[in-house]
């Protein structure tokens, strides 16, 4: 230790040599990610009869390392809608201390309305919007489940690039690929959406991570589902992946050292 | 813009009618944006069977000729006239031989099978794979322009007259959306004992 | 160094500083993030004597993948409500769905303006030349759109303004845009325009006498229109799903849609 405040708490420049003031200087621009760090997987979601079916898993990895693996990516809003968030996680609990101070907010409001599904995704999508345009974006896909201002069931996307979409059924990442086409087996269109009971819907959605599960090394088998309707919102946390079959996993071939 | 296929620009276009079969080609020859000639036909005839090459120029000369020496090898062996069907393969197997190092060209094959009367028409990627088509066929810079002018224009069973209309004006209206093609046109249509070669002028700009 | 260091933010040597900092060092970097994206589609529009037509495939895809099959990319711009009933013009967009939408709002909010303040709907050639000053605003970050405007002129007659991404901007009989413009425009060209068209033995080459311009009525525009979308649809991939037309006469706007297949 030196007398000189500058030098405490960093390394020794007798043993470590001198040290690189360049970055320590302010006079740059500012930085913004360019990529993102700890990241959360596919999210999934389904429209049914009454509302909205949502999961994600409870995994949050950096890079290809399982880092967290008791992150919840759904978050309620204002007990009317969740938000499931895909991509970086700082970013998403960013947007989750914003949702939350919006939350706050609105409830001082005196008229007693409240942000639907719809409301959420339209400032969600403007947020991530403006962030890109400014050339820092929050790394996140995420999905938009409760119901739009007429009771009905809402599902939507919102991205990065503040690209915007609705579908009776929506999976981000990797569930696009997976699970997506599952989901559409069960809900083509609208039509047959608003005929789905909740059973079915949740049947679909767990069938579809547990595919997530088998395929996507980036996913663990503990997850969140959340059902929400106008009754509110049963969200739960600590769902584990039932009847896992790996009997499928003898019968791949053509991966890995053994070719027959 | 430095794709060999879209230095020299060109389009080519076959379609199947009744009884009958069509194949078109424009005339330009370019350097990137500058005309060098309008008049580079690239359709090319072997007995019964055409052929319609698009891309690069210098591909486009040695690979006709190559055909031609090909072609009168076999007319050589045979004493008959190569079939449509053979010649296709004969186009695929030798662009195939030069997998690692491609003839930079879009061939369209187009003909009747004098034995049978069936009419016959495919293209080919520049490495040999063959696209059997039961509508039209289309290759070169104006490709995509093709595809529109081809899906919107072509029915089924048309007869010569109706065919050489319908192909000439697919051709003509795809080529004035690309900058790369144009400056006039060939356009053969094939009957069992009978070809008509028509030239059209088309815009010259 | 940087193979040594743990720090996967800096991709170079630790330090002791508990936090990363927030400053970039010394010379500038790349950026890597890429603020836009194609979601591909595309849209038609046709101007007639008394009347236009607007349509675009609702289908949006990112690369290979099928974001949603409706997603509409026209709207009515400028009605008094949000239901845009009493609307008089409409906007496609095509290209980077983010910017579209952008644009979309930020246009409609204007023409609400100016009908809240002037007592009366704004005219297309007024929108059209304040949405040329709207994109060209953005000319060193551009909205990735092809936008088109549509409606009736001051005499009635229809009208379609075509634009590029900053904002050149020309009024025209008809125009394609997006994905698939190079397949649909050569056979409008052919079928509005009746380009290449001549009459029979009136002449030799270029003395041919032109077939005569006659303007196309609403039935055969819309069935025009519908055979330039099944022709797309069936040679581009990111074309499909559903089609979105809106007409316009005098009687307002009359919202259509049709599917399209869904492969």
């Amino acid at each position: 230790m030196n007398h000189l405040p500058q030098a405490w708490g960093r390394p020794r420049d007798d043993v470590y040599g001198p040290y690189d003031g360049s970055y320590l200087q302010n006079d740059g621009p500012n930085q913004h990610s360019q990529s993102p760090i700890v990241t959360g997987t596919s999210v999934l979601a389904l429209k049914f009869k009454d509302g909205v079916v949502i999961a994600a898993d409870n995994l949050a990895s950096y890079g290809s390392l399982a880092r967290f693996t008791d992150v919840k990516r759904l978050r309620k809003f204002a007990e009317t809608s969740v938000v499931g968030f895909g991509g970086d996680v700082s970013d998403m609990q960013y947007l989750d201390r914003l949702l939350n101070s919006l939350d706050i907010e609105e409830a001082y409001g005196s008229t007693g309305h409240t942000l639907n599904a719809q409301n959420l995704h339209t400032y969600l999508a403007k947020v991530l919007y403006k962030r890109r345009s400014n050339f820092n974006p929050l790394w996140n896909q995420l999905l938009v489940a409760g119901l739009d201002g007429e009771g009905k069931p809402f599902l939507a996307s919102a991205d990065l690039l503040g690209t915007t979409f609705s579908s009776p059924s929506l999976a981000t990442g990797f569930g696009a690929h997976l699970a997506q086409p599952l989901l559409r087996k069960v809900a083509p269109d609208e039509e047959t959406a608003s005929k789905l009971s909740l059973e079915q819907a949740v049947e679909a959605v767990k069938a579809s991570m547990k595919v997530l599960f088998y395929r996507d090394a980036r996913s663990i088998d503990k997850y969140s589902i959340a059902v929400v309707t106008k009754e509110g919102i049963d969200l739960k946390q600590d769902e584990k992946l039932e009847n896992q079959s790996w009997a499928f996993a003898e019968q791949i071939r053509g991966y890995g050292t053994q070719v027959n | 813009m430095s794709s060999p296929f879209a230095i020299n620009g060109g389009a080519c276009v076959a379609m199947v009618g009744k009884d009958c079969v069509a194949i078109a080609c424009d005339l330009r020859l370019g350097l990137q944006a500058l005309t060098v000639s309008n008049n580079f036909p690239k359709i090319f005839s072997y007995g019964d069977v055409y052929l319609g090459l698009t891309g690069l120029a210098t591909d486009v000369s040695t690979v006709s000729d190559l055909f031609r020496y090909k072609v009168n090898m076999y007319r050589l062996r045979e004493e008959r006239n190569i079939a449509p069907s053979t010649m296709a393969n004969l186009v695929s197997s030798s662009l195939y031989e030069r997998r690692f190092g491609p003839y930079f060209v879009s061939p369209v094959v187009a003909g009747i099978d004098q034995k049978s009367g069936k009419p016959f028409i495919c293209g080919f990627d520049s490495i040999g794979c063959i696209d059997f088509a039961k509508d039209f066929i289309v290759s070169g810079t104006a490709s995509d322009q093709l595809f529109g002018t081809c899906e919107g224009l072509w029915e089924p069973d048309l007869g010569p007259e109706d065919l050489f209309e319908t192909i000439s004006q697919a051709l003509l209206n795809a080529v004035d959306r690309d900058a790369l093609s144009g400056w006039g046109a060939h356009v053969y249509i094939i009957e069992k004992d009978k070809t008509t070669k028509r030239l059209l002028k088309g815009r010259q700009d | 160094m940087t193979m040594f260091s743990q720090n996967p933010l800096m991709n170079g040597p630790n330090y002791s500083f508990s936090q990363t900092p927030t400053m970039a060092s010394g010379a500038n970097k790349e950026h890597s993030f890429y603020p836009y994206t194609d979601n591909g589609g595309s849209t038609l529009a046709i101007s007639g004597n008394d009347f236009m037509i607007m349509a675009g495939d609702t289908r949006s895809t990112s690369g290979y993948n099928i974001n949603t099959r409706y997603s509409p990319k026209v709207f009515k711009i400028g009605g008094t409500t949000s239901s845009q009933d009493d609307a008089t013009l409409v906007l496609s967009v095509v290209g980077f769905a983010a910017d579209g939408h952008a644009l979309k709002e930020k246009l409609d909010a204007i023409v609400k303006m100016y009908r809240y303040q002037h007592g009366k709907p704004m005219s297309v050639k007024a929108c059209a030349q304040r949405l040329s000053t709207i994109l060209y605003g953005k000319r060193f970050f551009p909205y990735y759109v092809t936008a088109i405007l549509g409606g009736l002129d001051e005499d009635g007659k229809g009208a379609v303004y075509s634009y590029d991404p900053v904002g050149s901007y020309e009024r025209e009989q008809c125009r394609a845009a997006g994905a698939a413009a190079s397949l649909i425009m050569p056979f409008l060209d052919n079928q509005v325009n009746f380009k290449n068209q001549y009459i029979p033995g009136s002449g030799e080459g270029h003395a041919l006498v032109e077939r005569a311009k006659d303007p196309l009525p609403l039935v055969v525009v819309e069935a025009l229109v519908k055979d330039a979308f099944d022709s797309a649809v069936e040679r581009h991939i990111e074309v499909g799903d559903g089609l979105s037309m809106m007409l316009i006469t005098k009687n307002g706007i009359e919202e259509k849609f049709l599917p399209l297949k869904k492969d």
